[in-house]
């Protein structure tokens, strides 16, 4: 026997269930590591410019101010963002529409604000059930091309008139390596899925306790006139 | 940050790692994996086949007998040699004899030279031939001999080379014959190396044992007995087919029991 086995030798000379089953979590793998660092990028870029908006909010400015650079910006609005030009947007044309019951403004803007909120939500959950997915569902891929695996081999040995460990550790050492790949993709969208979940359950909660001042802050206003 | 941008950056992160990792599996595969190998080869029992071979004691008998022979054949060569050289001096002597006469009667008579010359000239054809005669004498029996030995060298490499390729088959019968005799052996609590227990086995020419003895017994029954057992579990031993072989070898033999392994 060749004194030592390659894993290129190994993956090539699998049989062909088992690199099925190696080129589909391979492909899972690449898939959920693209998903993990766009994500990285996504909420960590929407965590500094809702820090940044925030800070603009509460620096003093004229709310319409605000508004209007927001509008006249090129980028797409996201996060606190959205959610305040949504609400100020609702706000402004009901004023301008003489509506003068506070009560019935402020539902039409927060229901507005729910809208973008939802949005904002739904944009930052993308692609984290794909995450879940491949978390929970490589290792048993993998496991489905092991046993795949260990089976042939175990069915050559049978064939074979004197049985010893060198006819099937080669199978079973190609089957493994099935197993290997899924958990190496596995592991880590289990972990990028639990700390991006946490990370918009974070951004989530900000963004509903801006939409409560901001609603707050609009009612006082309605209120003053 | 523009989403486009952040799938293609992230795309291509994903891809390098993914290229690395494999690099590295790569290169440190062959280092991480170097595991020695070492055959181990132990053997526990020695059982071992100790029949004399009865083929070989005949053969050393024939060689003697032959050996033999050919010293008697020397002996009556040399015999021959003497009387050979003896008829080679009498003839001489003959012609000397004639030669003197031819001398005396040449000094005493002139006038009978013709005469003379014609009896010396016979005298010399007659110590001529018989000479000659002598010569292809011994040169036929030399031949004879020779032809003689180089038949006989002949016959022994023929025989020599069955001999050899039929104790080499012979062995490979004794060794599964061997292996088997391991495996049925159990041996009892009271075995001690250096125990030995001699067994005479007659087989059938199936293979199938038909007597087993105990030659040299080891002082210890139990032992004895084990080794009996080892025997007749065995049952039935894979013999050559081929007859002569059959009978020289495998038609009785005895085994050797003997434990190395044990610790006391």
């Amino acid at each position: 026997m060749n004194e030592q086995i390659s894993i290129i030798e190994l993956v090539l000379n699998a049989s062909v269930v088992v690199q099925c089953v190696m080129g589909i979590l391979i492909l899972a793998s690449m898939v959920s590591w693209v998903m993990i660092f766009q994500r990285g990028f996504a909420l960590s870029s929407m965590k500094r410019e809702s820090i940044a908006f925030e800070n603009e909010f509460w620096s003093g400015k004229d709310l319409r101010k605000i508004y209007l650079e927001i509008d006249a910006s090129e980028h797409e609005k996201m996060g606190m963002e959205h959610i305040f030009s949504a609400g100020f947007k609702e706000f402004t044309r009901l004023r301008q529409q003489k509506e003068t019951d506070p009560d019935r403004i402020m539902q039409n803007v927060q229901r507005a604000m729910r809208v973008a909120m939802s949005r904002e939500e739904e944009r930052l959950e993308t692609s984290l059930p794909f995450l879940a997915t491949v978390g929970s569902t490589s290792p048993y891929i993998g496991l489905f091309g092991t046993v795949w695996g260990i089976m042939n081999s175990f069915r050559g040995l049978a064939t074979v008139n004197q049985a010893s460990l060198s006819v099937v550790a080669p199978g079973i050492s190609e089957a493994l390596v099935a197993t290997a790949i899924g958990l190496f993709a596995a592991i880590p969208a289990v972990i990028a899925y639990n700390r991006y979940s946490a990370q918009v359950e974070i951004i989530v909660n900000r963004l509903n306790a801006f939409t409560e001042e901001f609603s707050g802050i609009l009612y006082r206003s309605l209120q003053r006139q | 940050m523009n989403s486009t941008v952040s799938y293609s950056i992230s795309v291509f992160l994903a891809l390098a790692l993914h290229a690395g990792i494999v690099a590295v599996l790569l290169l440190n595969w062959e280092d991480q994996h170097q595991i020695d190998v070492q055959e181990i080869e132990k053997f526990y029992i020695d059982a071992s086949v100790v029949a004399e071979n009865p083929y070989r004691a005949r053969e050393r008998r024939e060689s003697a007998a032959r050996e033999n022979q050919r010293r008697q054949r020397i002996a009556a060569e040399k015999k021959a040699e003497a009387q050979r050289k003896a008829r080679l001096k009498k003839v001489e002597e003959q012609k000397a004899l004639a030669a003197e006469q031819a001398a005396q009667q040449e000094a005493e008579e002139m006038s009978r030279l013709d005469q003379l010359k014609a009896e010396q000239a016979l005298a010399a054809e007659q110590a001529a031939a018989a000479e000659q005669a002598a010569a292809e004498e011994m040169s036929e029996e030399e031949r004879v001999r020779l032809e003689q030995s180089l038949a006989l060298a002949v016959l022994e490499e023929q025989e020599y080379r069955r001999a050899v390729t039929d104790d080499e088959k012979a062995m490979a019968y004794v060794a599964q014959i061997q292996r088997e005799i391991i495996q049925n052996w159990s041996r009892p609590p009271s075995a001690r190396n250096g125990m030995q227990a001699l067994l005479q086995v007659r087989l059938v020419p199936t293979g199938e044992v038909v007597d087993v003895a105990v030659k040299e017994s080891s002082g210890n029954d139990a032992f004895d007995r084990s080794a009996i057992l080892a025997v007749q579990k065995a049952e039935r031993f894979v013999v050559p087919t081929d007859t002569r072989q059959f009978e020289r070898n495998f038609r009785v033999f005895e085994v050797l029991f003997r434990p190395e392994d044990l610790r006391l």
